[in-house]
C-alpha cells in the first residue's frame, strides 16, 4: 500500500484532502478550514448527522502524520470498502443519495451551516445505505446568502434523475464523460417538451440553464442581491419534492426475466447453488465480486453470511431489482452495481486518476463469473485466453461456470451468428484458466451440461 | 350528466389556467432575460441569479405548504360556521 500519498481525487478543496499512510486513510484539515470545522463539531451538527448515520464518523489522531504546514488536524474516518460511483448506481441508488444530500443539507441549514459542494462522488454505500463521506464540506451559513451548491446539485443528482425517469435510464452514462454532473442546457435539450409545463422542473433544470447561459459571460454584483432562509428553504423543500415524485417505469430489458428465461431446470438450479455453497466455504473469503449478477441470487448465497458482496450487472432493471430487493431486506452486505465488463468504468477526471477504474478497485477475494464466459467468448468475440489473464488481474480465487457449446443458451447465441469459435471448447478453457489459475474442484451441474470450477491462483 | 359536465369544464378550466400561468412565467423570464447563446463560462452566476429569482417563489409555496393544515382548519372552521349559522 502507498504511503504518505495524497489521494488523487482529493484536491479541489483548499479546506483539506485525504491521504494514505501505513496503508490507511487520514483526512488532513487545513487551517483555512479551522473556524468551519469547530462549529460542526460545537454546533451538535456532527453529532446529528453520525446519530442518523448521515455522515461518516472520524477520529481525531495525533498530528504527527500530517504531511503539509497548512494542517490544523488530522481526522481518521471510517473506512469505506468499495467506493463506488454515481455512474455505477442504478435508478434508486441515485435517488437516494440525492435526497441523503438534501436532508444534510435541510438539517445543516437547522445547525447553523450549509453544504458547500454537493458532488454525487461525496456519497458512498455503506452497510446498504447511502452515507455522506466528506467531512469538509460543511460551510457556516450566512443569512440571506443563496446555496453555493445549488448548480452542483442540479449536475450531479436531479439532471441525471429527471433524464432517467423521462427519457431513458441509460442517461445516467452521462456522468461517466461529465465528471462535475451533466450540464443544464444538455439536460434540457434531452428531456421532452412536456417538462416545461412542469412548474419545477421548468425552474431547476429549463431555466436555469438558459439563466446559466444568459449570465455566462455577465458581471454582476452578488453582494447586494439577498436571498432570505425562507426560500432557500422553499428551494430545498422544492427539490425534495421533486425528486420523491420522480420514478422510472421499468422498460423490457434482456436480462429482467433471465431467471424465468433459463434453461435451467430446478435440480440443475439448486445444485448449482450448493457447489456454490461449498466452494465459497472453502475459501471462506472477505470480499466477493459477483460479475453478471443479475438480480443477486447467488451473490446472497455469500452477502447473507456476512460477507462483503458486490454483486455488478450490465443491466438496469436487473441492478435496480437487485437494490431494492436489498433495501427491503435492509441487507447490510451486498452492494448492487452497473458494470459493462466488455467496457469496465475506467479512470476518470484529471491525469485520469480522479476516479478509479474497476481494475484499480480490486483485487476481490473471490470473483464469481456463474454464466458469464460464453457470454464474453461468444458475445463478445472474446478469446478466452484474454478472458483468463483478466481474472487473474481482479482476484485470488475464482469461481467460474463453463457453458459448453452444446448447452442451449449457447446455441440461442449461435443462431445469429457464424461459429467462428473453434476453440471455446472445456479443454481450451482449462488450458487457458491453467495459465494463471490452479483448479481446485471442478463438478458439473446435475441435470446441466454446465461445469462449475473452482480455481485459486497461481 | 349536468354534474359530470360542469366538473369536467372546472378541470379543463384549472389546467388551462396553470398553463397559462406557466407560460406567463416564461414569457416574462424570457423577455427580462433574453436567451443568448454563449458557450460555457461561468454556469455559476446564473445558478446564482436564478436562486434568487425562483427561491422567492418556492418561499411561498413553502409557507403555504407548512400551514396548510391551519389553512384548512381555518376554512373549514369558517364553512361549518355558516352552516350553524343557517342552521
Amino acid at each position: 500500500m502507498k504511503t504518505n500519498e495524497r489521494i488523487p481525487s482529493s484536491f479541489r478543496d483548499p479546506s483539506g484532502f485525504l491521504f494514505y499512510q501505513d496503508g490507511l486513510i487520514y483526512r488532513q484539515i487545513n487551517i483555512i478550514y479551522k473556524e468551519n470545522y469547530e462549529y460542526l463539531i460545537k454546533s451538535g451538527l456532527y453529532k446529528s448527522l453520525v446519530d442518523a448515520e448521515l455522515l461518516i464518523s472520524h477520529k481525531e489522531i495525533d498530528v504527527e502524520c500530517a504531511n503539509s504546514e497548512d494542517v490544523y488536524k488530522i481526522i481518521k474516518p471510517e473506512l469505506i470498502s468499495f467506493i463506488s460511483y454515481p455512474y455505477e448506481w442504478c435508478f434508486s441508488q441515485l435517488k437516494d443519495a440525492a435526497l441523503i444530500t438534501l436532508k444534510i443539507q435541510a438539517k445543516a441549514l437547522e445547525f447553523g451551516m450549509s453544504l458547500k459542494d454537493c458532488s454525487a462522488y461525496n456519497i458512498q454505500f455503506k452497510k446498504g445505505n447511502p452515507i455522506f463521506i466528506d467531512t469538509l464540506s460543511f460551510e457556516k451559513y450566512h443569512e440571506d446568502e443563496p446555496w453555493v451548491a445549488y448548480r452542483q446539485f442540479c449536475q450531479h443528482f436531479l439532471a441525471p434523475l429527471v433524464l432517467m425517469s423521462y427519457k431513458d435510464v441509460r442517461l445516467n452514462q452521462l456522468l461517466r464523460i461529465y465528471i462535475d454532473g451533466i450540464p443544464l442546457d444538455l439536460a434540457s435539450s434531452l428531456l421532452p417538451f412536456h417538462t416545461r409545463f412542469k412548474f419545477s422542473l421548468l425552474s431547476h433544470i429549463h431555466l436555469h440553464a438558459k439563466s446559466q447561459k444568459y449570465f455566462a459571460d455577465k458581471t454582476v454584483n452578488t453582494s447586494t442581491r439577498k436571498m432570505s432562509r425562507l426560500s432557500l428553504s422553499g428551494l430545498i423543500d422544492s427539490l425534495e419534492t421533486l425528486i420523491n415524485k420522480l420514478n422510472w417505469q421499468h422498460q423490457t430489458t434482456e436480462w429482467a426475466n433471465y431467471y424465468e428465461d433459463t434453461n435451467y431446470s430446478e435440480v440443475a438450479f439448486q445444485h448449482k447453488k450448493q457447489l456454490i455453497t461449498e466452494f465459497s466455504e472453502k475459501i471462506n473469503p472477505k470480499i466477493v465480486w459477483d460479475i453478471g449478477a443479475n438480480t443477486g441470487v447467488f451473490s446472497r448465497i455469500v452477502s447473507t453470511k456476512g460477507i462483503q458482496t458486490i454483486s455488478f450487472d450490465i443491466d438496469p432493471i436487473a441492478v435496480e431489482k437487485n437494490y431494492l430487493k436489498s433495501v427491503e431486506n435492509r441487507e447490510l452486505n451486498i452492494l448492487p452495481l452497473l458494470l459493462d465488463l466488455t467496457n469496465p468504468s475506467p479512470g476518470i477526471g484529471w491525469e485520469n486518476q480522479e476516479r478509479m477504474s474497476i481494475l484499480e478497485r480490486g483485487p476481490a477475494d473471490t470473483v464469481f463469473a456463474l454464466a458469464l464466459v460464453h457470454h464474453l467468448a461468444i458475445s463478445n468475440n472474446l478469446p478466452l485466453y484474454k478472458i483468463a489473464d483478466f481474472f487473474s488481474k481482479i482476484c485470488d480465487s475464482l469461481i467460474i461456470e463453463f457453458v459448453p457449446k452444446s448447452d442451449s443458451q449457447v446455441q440461442r447465441l449461435l443462431t445469429t451468428r457464424e461459429d467462428i469459435f473453434p476453440n471455446y471448447t472445456q479443454k481450451t478453457f482449462e488450458s487457458e484458466f491453467g495459465k494463471y489459475f490452479t483448479i481446485q474442484n471442478s463438478m458439473q451441474v446435475k441435470d446441466s451440461e454446465r461445469i462449475l470450477y473452482l480455481m485459486k491462483k497461481i | 350528466m349536468l354534474l359530470a359536465f360542469l366538473r369536467l369544464k372546472k378541470k379543463q378550466f384549472k389546467y388551462f389556467n396553470h398553463r397559462i400561468i406557466l407560460i406567463i412565467f416564461t414569457a416574462l423570464f424570457c423577455f427580462i432575460f433574453p436567451q443568448i447563446a454563449y458557450a460555457y463560462l461561468d454556469p455559476g452566476t446564473g445558478s446564482y441569479i436564478l436562486q434568487l429569482f425562483i427561491g422567492v417563489l418556492f418561499g411561498l409555496l413553502f409557507t403555504i405548504k407548512m400551514f396548510w393544515g391551519k389553512i384548512k382548519i381555518f376554512f373549514k372552521s369558517i364553512f361549518s360556521r355558516k352552516k350553524k349559522d343557517e342552521n
